[in-house]
């Protein structure tokens, strides 16, 4: 490892510097400002991510990993953006750029420098990334697992963090519009979301380029029993998290449905290769059929099934749809076949609009959809409906639902897991890659593509008989085409035929335009864009599957820069 | 009798715009195998083009035919710059990419095209669009069918383009090099042909059609809006396949045939699978009914199918 | 390459930035004096189709508050506003009905704008007791009212929600009572748009019509959205109606109407608030002279009060109109103020201030904008006047004010 002492370095080195001490001086004089910006110490808000950008660009400066000089691209062009926006909404918040303290100014100046160093460094000089490992020593298993385990408390308190920050009602400078669309107050409220996005955005990116990203997913694929025990861990300490808040749980309850539906999408689409537009409409058979058969006053049938039994049978419709539909379609090409599932989707969604006893036979209430679906109730009186203690922490209701989530969302994952690593998973591969050579070795084509469609679809059934119970109302605007390509950008986003994948792409889709409430109008525009942006960034997907990976590097070798190298995980 | 005439003049006309945005669909897929879900947009934003040009651009008491043709040069430059935007920056980069990827920039493109138009569009809600061929000049078939003249319009403006376009490409050298590039984009490219320039026509043809598609139903209703785009876009898209995508006469049959079924399923679908709430699931039962006994649609060829 | 993208982002929020710092100068400080900050939540739509007239609704709180705090309404309290995008979903709605819940400053709600969503908002908001006020939810069901149309007693499911608006079982017979009797049509054709308001306001229309002696042909439907309705105007030229009721909005009515009367099947159409908007007539342009909407209270120019709040309304230069709901908004957003004045000032905080409010919303009694605000005990408004108006010259004009028995 030669240390580079050259002067373009040093510069790096003392922009890194002043960067993360300016992050411990106040930023802002006027006290209205989201993030603790006035207090000198340890940092909050915006600062917080500057100091991470700022250290870790010190740290790639000296320590010299691979992909050094892109790593601190990522890094000081990130802290850049976000201490000169952060300055300069303190000024527009507080009324002038007199309201701004020497600490943004300082962070401002040390972070330009930090990216003036950066894009003079040359960057052909970067050695190529490796995957790194630990010694092989006795100590390096018990590493391996905190390892792991920490990597699943990282993501809790990333969400936890991220799903905590206030966008609303902070500052309120004077109502400025910018077209009409927004004002710059609502910038301001949102500027502590921003910081944080940009930041993790700014990191994850330094991570890939110095191929940490690579060499601790090698890890925690080692580790996998250690995984699943941290990932269980963190889901049940999350209710403990947020003070308990009924928001945070209900989103993340949402995500939790999302998710579930997502993985069972990704059965069809991510091992099948089936692309599937319409796959909200099985969702939506389960969320209907829990919704008339359990005793919801606005149901035309009075019939109150037990939870156990709903679900099960929601799960048994919604298969029957789907070999119903897909029996006589499956043999269309790729793209007819999208055009047939949308239609599918599409003929849901008139059809539990009109089978209201006026245009159609009356079983889902038309447009008025189904309501006041009671809460759920274990045996020993035990409500979802009421709030709870656990280890004398009081929750809220939604905890119960959230937990019940958990719950599906673990049983949907360990389906497609044992699916994917099954000979009937084996041979969805090959027929996503090759169909006709699928068929040539001897594989069934068309019975295994109608078993995946109707095991994606079974899938999709249970979430949606949980979801009927999460919202309380099934109605038939739930179901549109929109929440169909939603689902597909979580799976195609977060990696096809990943489990981690579908679960991260579920909480960026669901997630984001959630927390981005504070754009109002163009909440929508910046989520269009952002989809646009990620798929040209990664278009393999957040989380990619290693053989499609590898796949996608050998054609594109040139943006691979930005990714581990070929054979990383092996 | 004389309302099954009547209705079937109306199912022609609506399906005429479906023909002619399917158009820009089937070009495009035909072409790079692209289902280019924002095309439905280049549509609206052909719409958009043409009111502008209008509202703005055009001193008050331009003679009428001026200020249409002014309208739809207007809407075409609105269209065709959108649209070769987004191939060079949202799917050229992508080609080569996972098969679905480009479909999620299609969908990102798509929300981010209608909410810049809703939002930054100078004109507030609704777009009252200047109904320059007047809708209650009626004209008679006989029998006493009729039609008014925006929509006589219409159906001529799919005609030509279906006929114009498919002429384009079956004569001219850039339609020939079209040809060669849907067939093998990598032995077209051997051949000396530019298939980068090729695709970018493709979308500059399909965004033209759009924009006189867009055009047409602005005098047609009188008003334009952000949304119309994702409404027609999936019809037309319907209607591409329905008639065999990638297959130029295909479309704008496709096109007919799905309005046809949407208005007569409005009219004589069994009571109560009948009115404008079951229309469209009428129309994707037809698609789908279709589609089992032909799977490549109306006029698709039977291709082996590509991997 | 990949970092100048990356600029590419960030540059235009640095712009959006610099322009502001450009164009303000000097800024007062609005959060002095040691008040407390106490929240009104709105539930809305504020993005996508509906954003302009859930914007309508948010702006009409805002201005409610504004005036609040200018006037000190509430000793020792600023009022702010917390306004949540529902998106017209019913999920999203519970999930933002949580977010105001969980926030402890939240002392009322106004909204939603559609009964789909009230249904999934309204459980959430009653499990913390919160009141919530909707300006325009119609559907019976909400407060129980269903049940009449059966016989059976009514009973309150929601025991935080009220509204101010009209519900579909008065102003459809209303309109239907206008129709028949005074207008003496005779044969009445009846097209909603299978949306929850149109299809509740148009059957509630069909069954006092065929009651009171019209006759009334099969209900058609139409699929919102859509633009050419060529086929339902040459279905019902062949049945030969002289009046055309209409459930549903303004976008599709004022085509209807247009393309009804271009084919020339010449008989007005009437429909509910939803169509009493001035972007119905720009649409429909001459052609929507001679048609009729109903809407909840008295014409605005009989209403000081209604007067005076779109003088207000106007100085604020709120980007999207007042109409179709602001005006009830309003009102919602001052019987939550009002009440809150009352917990307030006897010293009530934390849930009791919330279970006060609840209470004392039930017993408002005050002159809105839409005018007189009270509730019955199932939360319905008690204000029963409603107005028919009919378009005369490119503009609606009130025919006829009544309360509805």
């Amino acid at each position: 490892m030669s240390r580079d002492l050259s002067p373009k370095s040093l510069l790096g080195v003392a922009g890194a510097v002043a960067t993360a001490v300016a992050c411990f001086l106040p930023w802002s004089l006027y006290a209205g400002f989201p993030g603790k910006m006035l207090n000198t110490g340890f940092p909050g808000g915006a600062r917080m991510y500057v100091l991470l950008l700022a250290l870790a660009a010190g740290a790639v400066l000296l320590l010299d990993p691979p992909g050094r000089v892109r790593g601190l691209r990522a890094a000081s062009v990130w802290a850049l953006v976000i201490s000169l926006l952060t300055a300069l909404l303190i000024g527009y918040a507080g009324g002038g750029l007199g309201n701004v303290a020497a600490g943004a100014w300082i962070a401002v100046a040390g972070s330009a420098a930090l990216t003036a160093s950066a894009y003079l460094l040359d960057a052909s000089s970067d050695r190529d990334r490796r995957v790194w490992s630990l010694p092989d020593a006795d100590w390096r298993m018990p590493a391996e697992i905190v390892i792991t385990l920490a990597m699943a408390g990282l993501a809790l308190y990333v969400f936890v963090v991220g799903l905590g920050i206030p966008t609303s009602n902070v500052a309120s400078g004077p109502d400025h519009t910018f077209r009409d669309a927004i004002s710059l107050n609502d910038v301001t409220n949102g500027s502590e979301f921003l910081a944080f996005l940009f930041g993790i955005i700014g990191l994850f990116l330094v991570a890939g380029r110095i191929g940490l990203t690579a060499s601790l997913g090698a890890i925690t694929q080692r580790r996998r029993p250690a995984l699943v025990t941290g990932a269980t861990l963190a889901a049940i300490a999350f209710p403990f998290t947020q003070d308990g808040s009924p928001y945070a749980l209900r989103i993340a309850a949402s995500i939790g449905v999302f998710a579930a539906a997502a993985v069972g999408l990704n059965v069809v689409v991510g091992l099948a290769g089936l692309l599937d537009l319409g796959y909200i409409a099985f969702f939506g058979v389960g969320a209907y059929f829990a919704a008339i058969y359990s005793g919801s006053t606005t149901s035309p049938i009075h019939v109150h099934l037990p939870f156990f039994l709903v679900i099960v049978l929601g799960a048994l419709v919604a298969a029957v749809f789907g070999f119903v539909l897909g029996a006589p379609t499956l043999r269309l090409r790729g793209d007819y076949l999208a055009i047939v599932t949308l239609g599918f989707g599409e003929i849901f969604r008139i059809s539990v609009n009109n089978l209201d006893g006026q245009s159609g036979p009356s079983l889902t209430n038309g447009p008025n959809g189904i309501s006041n679906i009671p809460d759920l109730g274990l045996p020993g009186g035990f409500s979802f409906g009421d709030n709870h203690h656990l280890f004398g922490v009081p929750l809220p209701f939604q905890a119960n639902y959230f937990f019940l989530e958990i719950v599906l969302v673990a049983a949907v994952m360990v389906a497609f897991l044992r699916l994917s690593d099954s000979r009937i998973g084996r041979a969805w591969v090959a027929i996503r890659e090759d169909e006709l050579a699928a068929a040539a070795t001897g594989i069934n084509t068309t019975r295994l593509k109608l078993l995946a469609f109707g095991l994606g679809a079974t899938l999709a059934g249970a979430a949606g008989t949980v979801d009927a119970h999460v919202v309380k109302v099934a109605a038939p605007d739930s179901f549109t085409f929109i929440e169909s390509t939603l689902l597909l950008a979580a799976v195609i986003l977060g990696g096809m035929g990943t489990v981690p994948g579908a679960l991260l792409g579920a909480s960026v889709v669901y997630l984001l335009p959630e927390q981005l409430r504070f754009l109002h109008d163009l909440r929508l525009l910046v989520f269009g864009l952002v989809l646009i942006l990620m798929m040209r960034l990664r278009p393999e997907g957040l989380v990619p599957s290693k053989r499609r990976q590898r796949e996608f590097r050998e054609r594109d070798d040139k943006s691979g820069a930005l990714d581990p190298p070929p054979g990383a995980h092996a | 009798m004389q309302l099954f005439m009547q209705q079937l003049v109306n199912g022609v006309v609506l399906g005429a715009t479906y023909g002619l945005v399917a158009l820009g669909y089937t070009m495009v897929y035909g072409i790079v195998q692209l289902i280019n879900f924002a095309h439905g947009e280049i549509f609206m934003l052909g719409g958009f083009g043409a009111l502008f040009t209008y509202t703005v651009l055009l001193p008050s008491g331009t003679p009428v035919v001026l200020a249409l043709i002014l309208m739809l040069l207007g809407g075409m430059a609105v269209s065709v710059t959108a649209a070769v935007i987004m191939e060079r920056f949202a799917y050229r980069p992508l080609r080569g990419a996972p098969r679905l990827a480009p479909l999620i920039t299609a969908l990102g493109v798509s929300i981010f095209l209608q909410e810049l138009v809703r939002n930054f569009y100078p004109a507030k809600s609704p777009r009252p669009f200047p109904q320059l061929i007047p809708p209650d000049y009626l004209i008679n078939l006989g029998g006493g069918v009729t039609i008014n003249a925006p929509k006589l319009v219409t159906v001529i403006a799919a005609v030509v383009g279906m006929v114009a376009l498919s002429t384009f490409v079956r004569s001219s050298r850039t339609g020939r090099a079209m040809q060669a590039t849907a067939q093998d984009p990598d032995t077209a490219r051997l051949m000396g042909i530019d298939t980068d320039r090729i695709i970018v026509t493709a979308f500059v043809l399909g965004a033209s059609l759009a924009a006189v598609s867009g055009l047409s139903n602005g005098l047609q209703f009188g008003t334009v809006d952000p949304r119309m785009g994702a409404l027609t876009g999936v019809k037309a898209f319907t209607a591409a396949v329905l008639g065999g995508i990638g297959n130029i006469s295909g479309a704008v049959l496709g096109g007919f045939l799905l309005g046809i079924v949407e208005v007569m399923a409005t009219q004589y679908a069994p009571s109560p699978l009948s009115g404008g709430a079951w229309a469209n699931a009428w129309g994707f039962v037809v698609l789908i009914l279709v589609l089992v006994f032909r799977p490549n649609g109306l006029l698709g060829e039977r291709v082996a199918a590509r991997a | 390459m990949h970092s100048s993208r990356i600029v590419r982002i960030g540059a235009p929020l640095i712009i959006v930035g610099a322009l502001a710092l450009s164009s303000c100068s000097s800024k007062s400080e609005g959060s002095g004096g040691g008040n407390k900050t106490l929240t009104i939540g709105v539930v809305a739509p504020l993005s996508g189709d509906l954003s302009a007239v859930g914007n309508g609704i948010k702006n009409g709180v805002d201005l409610a508050i504004k005036q609040a705090n200018a006037a000190k309404t509430v000793k020792g309290v600023t009022l702010v506003l917390d306004a949540q995008d529902d998106t017209a979903k019913a999920d999203v709605g519970a999930t933002v009905a949580a977010k105001l819940v969980a926030e402890s400053s939240v002392v009322g709600v106004v909204g939603p704008l559609n009964s789909s969503v009230a249904k999934s908002v309204a459980p959430v908001m009653a499990s913390a007791n919160l009141a919530i006020i909707s300006p325009s939810n119609s559907g019976v069901d909400l407060t129980g009212r269903g049940a009449l149309a059966t016989g059976a007693t009514q009973t309150r499911p929601y025991k935080s929600y009220f509204r101010v608006c009209a519900t579909d079982d008065i102003q459809g017979p209303f309109a239907a009572d206008y129709a028949v009797k005074d207008l003496k049509v005779k044969k009445v054709a009846i097209v909603h748009d299978k949306k929850a308001y149109g299809q509740g306001l148009a059957e509630a229309f069909a069954k006092q019509a065929a009651a009171d002696g019209a006759t009334v042909l099969k209900t058609e439907t139409i699929n919102p959205g859509d633009k050419d309705f060529s086929a339902l105007v040459t279905k019902l030229k062949s049945e030969s109606p002289d009046f055309l009721f209409y459930g549903g909005e303004y976008p599709e009515a004022s085509l209807i109407t247009k393309q009804m009367k271009s084919a020339g099947l010449n008989i007005p159409l009437m429909g509910g608030d939803g169509v009493d908007a001035a972007d119905y007539i720009k649409i429909a342009g001459a052609q929507a002279n001679g048609d009729y909407a109903t809407a909840l209270g008295a014409p605005t120019d009989k209403l000081a009060s209604a007067a005076q709040f779109l003088t207000d309304y106007k100085a604020q230069n709120y980007k999207d109109p007042a109409d179709p709901y602001g005006a009830a908004a309003y009102d919602s957003a001052n019987a939550i103020i009002k009440a809150l004045a009352k917990a307030y000032g006897e010293g009530k905080t934390g849930q009791a201030l919330r279970d006060e409010i609840t209470k004392e919303v039930g017993d408002s009694n005050f002159q809105g904008a839409t005018g007189a605000i009270s509730f019955d005990q199932f939360g319905d408004t008690n204000n029963k006047v409603l107005t028919v108006y009919k378009v005369t010259k490119g503009a609606f004009v009130p025919v006829k004010t009544d309360s509805f028995k």
